[in-house]
């Protein structure tokens, strides 16, 4: 992925203006602040998206094209995932995009955050669990359990001031400081079993 | 007007209250009622019995964090700090950690089931805080507190006991202040895990509210923390000092 600035960069395509609004309100709803850029045709779309332009997702609402949109779109290469909003096609777009009807805020919100934050293939933005590397992943695991750095070490077979380095990077990634913070935060993400923990 | 620290004894006390809201629980920790009217800050506090230069002198400090009068807060008697201390206890006791409790239960309540866990785990995460927190208040309100009233009547009636004397060498201030918990980094660990690891839209009202009021504690204790381990542990050991020399030992 080619990132001018940091943020993540989201196209929106939908011919009307309040539609667009809508789509970007969802947005910041699931609390992602994206660049934006509104496309309100196909033909600019493509243009846009031939000149190389790489976004990390498209939002396209089938009001795009006033011709079948899936006759339309199944000839244009998208770059990065892409969802089709609209009633029609929802099978026959399957595989390539995620296609998703509307049909009330509940569903929406949760297809958007799934559309965003659930991980699908290589080219995917940062989980949380790939924030951490799979060692920090070791070295978490250990510390829920509530090790001390010297059975961490032994365990892992690294020296202890390693294992003081991966728990430091691990609080900065995560924003986390204590043992307990860091325990629920396992927890959540499955990195240990609630079982796994002696109070 | 000092616009940095724009409170005197003149100023009027409505007026502390529009300049900067976050003073409102100060303000009833030092027992002022509403419904002042057009009194100034010295004679709301006339009326209250309090001093009005501690209470300009703490107002002042929580208004702008950059502002720390160590020195001149010190000289202020033990018991008037305490004072103002304990009643920080009973408002996070009684009034902060009820409020965020609640809130958190009310979220626990009506998040969808799948989401459910995770809520149960910041919840169960935040209810052992509390234990930890109340311990940590019970301990000063219980040893410290009471150990550093007895040295300042001490000095006031010059009366020092062998077992007094003998408390100081026990060096119970230097034990307090290296096992003095730091009471704000889980309230820090809990905001970031709502803000940056809970999934987005599980009731953004409540989440709002709960991070808000997680911030408010979080700022109120680092403020009283620094009260006690900037003002308070100095000024006991001045008083520890004076009493071991007074008494020649
Ligand atoms: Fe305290
Ligand atoms: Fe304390």
């Amino acid at each position: 992925m080619e990132n001018k600035t940091s943020k993540i960069q989201v196209i929106i395509a939908a011919k009307h203006f309040l539609y667009r609004l809508g789509l970007k309100t969802i947005i910041s709803v699931i609390g992602i602040d994206p660049e934006i850029t509104e496309i309100g045709s196909l033909s600019d779309l493509k243009s846009f998206l031939n000149k190389g332009y790489k976004p990390d997702f498209i939002i396209m609402n089938n009001d795009i094209s006033d011709e079948s949109i899936l006759d339309q779109i199944t000839a244009i290469e998208f770059p990065c995932r892409t969802m089709l909003i609209g009633d029609k096609g929802q099978e026959l777009v399957k595989g390539r995009f995620e296609a998703i009807c509307l049909e009330n805020q509940k569903e929406i919100v949760e297809k958007f955050q799934e559309f965003f934050f659930e991980p699908e293939s290589k080219q995917e933005p940062s989980t949380d669990k790939s924030l951490l590397s799979e060692r920090e992943i070791d070295v978490l695991k250990t510390v829920a359990l509530g090790l001390s750095n010297k059975e961490i070490a032994d365990k892992l077979c690294i020296s202890a001031h390693t294992v003081i380095t991966h728990r430091k990077n691990i609080t900065e990634k995560l924003g986390i400081k204590t043992i307990a913070g860091l325990t629920v935060y396992a927890i959540m993400n499955g990195i240990i079993n609630p079982e796994e923990v002696n109070q | 007007m000092n616009n940095i620290l724009p409170f005197t004894t003149k100023t009027l006390m409505a007026d502390v209250i529009h300049i900067d809201y976050r003073l409102i629980p100060i303000l009833g920790r030092f027992g002022i009622d509403y419904g002042f009217g057009n009194k100034s800050v010295i004679e709301v506090c006339e009326e209250n019995n309090i001093n009005v230069y501690f209470f300009l002198e703490i107002i002042k400090s929580f208004h702008n964090h950059q502002y720390f009068p160590q020195e001149e807060l010190q000289k202020f008697n033990a018991d008037v700090i305490i004072k103002y201390l304990s009643s920080t206890h009973q408002y996070y006791s009684e009034r902060k950690v009820p409020e965020i409790k609640e809130i958190i239960n009310t979220l626990e309540k009506s998040v969808d089931p799948e989401h459910l866990s995770k809520i149960s785990l910041l919840n169960n995460f935040f209810k052992d805080y509390i234990v930890e927190l109340l311990k940590h208040l019970e301990r000063e309100e219980k040893n410290v507190f009471p150990y550093i009233l007895k040295l300042e009547k001490s000095i006031s009636n010059k009366v020092y006991d062998v077992s007094l004397i003998h408390d100081i060498e026990g060096e119970p201030i230097e034990n307090y202040e290296q096992s003095h918990e730091n009471m704000e980094v889980k309230l820090s660990d809990l905001k970031n895990l709502i803000i940056r690891h809970l999934p987005p839209v599980i009731r953004q009202d409540l989440c709002q509210k709960l991070l808000t009021e997680l911030f408010r504690l979080e700022n109120d204790l680092k403020d009283h923390s620094r009260i006690e381990d900037k003002v308070l542990v100095p000024k006991v050991k001045q008083l520890e000092k004076q009493i071991l020399e007074e008494s020649g030992k």
